[in-house]
């Protein structure tokens, strides 16, 4: 049984349209024109129990939307949406006590109390027994290393240790899906391991559902088997990384190091992407020619000491789908 | 998944008071980190005392006499209003206005609790902080001024009057701290109330000073609940027999506050939930 569910989920916001200036300001306290913007239209997905998708898409795409109307404190303009067999909205206590959120940008901890009490506030919101409460923050302390902080105030903290007291305080409870909204943001490469550690374990150990938007795609590459991609407030991919890889990462390149100087290297079939002194980086495509073909046509030409293949990774492809659109035609994911 | 399992989901989480004492004490230790804040205040309530002190014996030196209010009677209203005050004059809601001002509401509307519930615990947490300045500044107070202390009856029925002016209060904070959901900026409706507030409550010059058709004023406004009832209370102006009229009036202004509270909480809430905030 799924256990998320948006179907044809849609939501419009209406603004009041401002002209420009001072004059703009004061005759919009008279007379207003409204705006509609279509923030999310028209998503569907279904998420089974323990998966970890990563919701991907540009400023704007309507990934925050989405995650609002999953918790329960926005509500869709059309479209159903159904999260552990009931409806967010209608139900925000019911559905509040089954998630826990994430938001980089914003704390749910008490900002002026050493962070233990923010965990003590949460037990008792979320009613969590003493003897699971104390295990759950043995566990946490052990690979989100919160000992050292325990007593501090949050206001004294660091971002990365704030970010690993917000992660503790979003799993206290044991929820069984937790949206993580850009978690890694401005962390640093040591703290974005320890989350990416700690996400994963979760995940893994404990089957919670995890649904990760994020503009560092390493975190999904590391993390998500699916991904599901919006854009303009429509799914434009749902599937595999693997997929979308397979289908959009067509151009590899090979990068040559040539044995002696050559004016010009032409190989057919390729471009040159790069040159630096005797690296010559080619680009081709995956379908119209192998790999083994092209190092042949290479060597057949010029003398080279070194030869390697860089995949595309995942942050090229997407940049290049934002950029002309999701060509495959067959849009969809598992149903 | 099992049968059990699924009626456990969807069930209505029961009411528990737990969070919301939490809440309270948390509120409590929050405002305990600003320990500066504690001994200014203090200083600043004996300032005012000594200052008032001595206003009220030159106006009386003056005969600006009143038949209600003696010398000494009006140097104990004064002096328990500006006692009053330490809890009566904090913003107990301003939480509220700066979450939406931040967007932090979202948050709290993330968790399983009552939110305009939790802003009361939070708020009350907060106050009752500050009441503990009360005594430290009524001991040195006494050192300023002599005041006088009603009988038992007067003293239970003050506080059970000084309750209900607290709940006026709190209702007064919170419509205004949620014109916010629509302005986001409520400095203007601030100003006005404190304005209006500090005229007609009671509170710096008592009511029955006032010139008659200003008196009539102060009564459809529900600012004379906050400190003017239990003040009067206090210094016997108003009488055992009125105490049933006085804390009814009071009682009315909670409910029809009460309300007007919860339908702006209502329609703000709505907003937010279908605008986004």
């Amino acid at each position: 049984m799924a256990i998320i569910e948006a179907v044809a989920l849609r939501k419009v916001f209406r603004s009041v349209e401002r002209q420009p200036g001072i004059g703009g300001a004061i005759g919009a306290l008279f007379s207003r024109t409204y705006v509609e913007k279509v923030a999310v239209d028209d998503v569907n997905f279904t998420l089974e129990p323990g998966e970890l998708v990563g919701y991907i898409g540009p400023n704007g795409a309507g990934k925050s939307t989405t995650i609002k109307m999953l918790t329960g404190i926005l509500v869709p303009t059309s479209g159903t949406l159904r999260v552990a067999g009931i409806v967010p909205q209608a139900q925000r206590m019911v559905n509040a006590a089954n998630i826990g959120v994430v938001f980089g940008q914003r704390s749910q901890l008490y900002w002026d109390l050493p962070l233990r009490e923010s965990f003590e506030l949460l037990r008792s919101i979320y009613d969590v027994p003493r003897a699971r409460y104390l295990e759950n923050m043995q566990h946490f302390a052990d690979i989100l290393d919160l000992g050292r902080f325990l007593s501090t105030p949050v206001r004294q903290l660091s971002l990365g240790e704030r970010m690993r007291g917000d992660f503790a305080a979003a799993m206290l409870h044991d929820p069984k899906i937790v949206y993580l909204d850009e978690p890694t943001i401005g962390l640093d490469v040591v703290a974005k391991e320890a989350i990416r550690t700690f996400i994963g374990s979760v995940n893994r150990e404990r089957g919670t559902t995890v649904i990760l938007t994020t503009h560092d795609l390493a975190d999904v590459e590391r993390l998500s088997r699916r991904i599901i991609l919006i854009d303009e407030g429509t799914v434009i991919y749902d599937g595999s990384l693997e997929r979308l890889r397979n289908e959009y990462g067509t151009h590899r390149t090979l990068v040559v190091t040539l044995a002696e100087t050559y004016p010009e290297v032409v190989v057919a079939g390729t471009e040159v992407e790069s040159r630096e002194a005797n690296t010559v980086r080619l680009r081709f495509n995956r379908r119209e020619l192998t790999a083994e073909a092209l190092i042949r046509r290479v060597t057949e030409r010029y003398q080279i000491t070194d030869v390697s293949i860089i995949e595309p990774d995942i942050e090229t492809i997407v940049r290049r789908i934002y950029l002309e659109g999701y060509h495959d035609g067959a849009v969809g994911g598992p149903s | 998944m099992t049968a059990p399992a699924q009626a456990q989901l969807t069930r209505r989480p029961r009411f528990r008071l737990e969070p919301y004492i939490q809440f309270a004490q948390k509120a409590a230790a929050r405002e305990a980190t600003y320990r500066f804040d504690v001994f200014t205040t203090i200083a600043s309530v004996l300032v005012r005392v000594y200052l008032l002190r001595m206003v009220w014996i030159a106006l009386y030196a003056r005969n600006v006499t009143s038949e209600d209010l003696p010398l000494h009677a009006i140097i104990t209203y004064s002096t328990v209003a500006l006692l009053m005050g330490l809890v009566m004059d904090i913003d107990q809601t301003r939480t509220l206005h700066d979450k939406l001002h931040s967007g932090g509401i979202a948050t709290d509307f993330m968790k399983p609790i009552n939110v305009p519930l939790y802003f009361f615990s939070d708020g009350s947490g907060e106050v009752l902080f500050h009441a503990v300045l009360i005594v430290p500044s009524l001991l040195f107070s006494l050192l300023i001024v002599h005041i006088d202390v009603p009988g038992p009856l007067v003293l239970a029925t003050f506080f059970a009057s000084f309750f209900l002016g607290y709940l006026v209060g709190f209702c007064v904070n919170f419509i205004m701290n949620c014109i916010a959901f629509w302005t986001l900026e409520i400095h203007a409706a601030r100003l006005i109330v404190t304005w209006v507030s500090d005229l007609f409550g009671g509170e710096v010059i008592p009511l029955v000073i006032f010139p008659l058709f200003l008196q009539k004023v102060a009564f459809v406004l529900p600012f004379a609940a906050m400190f003017s009832t239990p003040l009067l209370i206090y210094v016997g102006v108003i009488k055992p027999e009125r105490y049933a009229q006085a804390l009814g009036s009071q009682a009315f202004w909670v409910i029809v506050l009460g309300l007007v509270a919860t339908l702006m909480w209502r329609a703000g809430a709505k907003r937010v939930v279908v605008q986004g905030g």
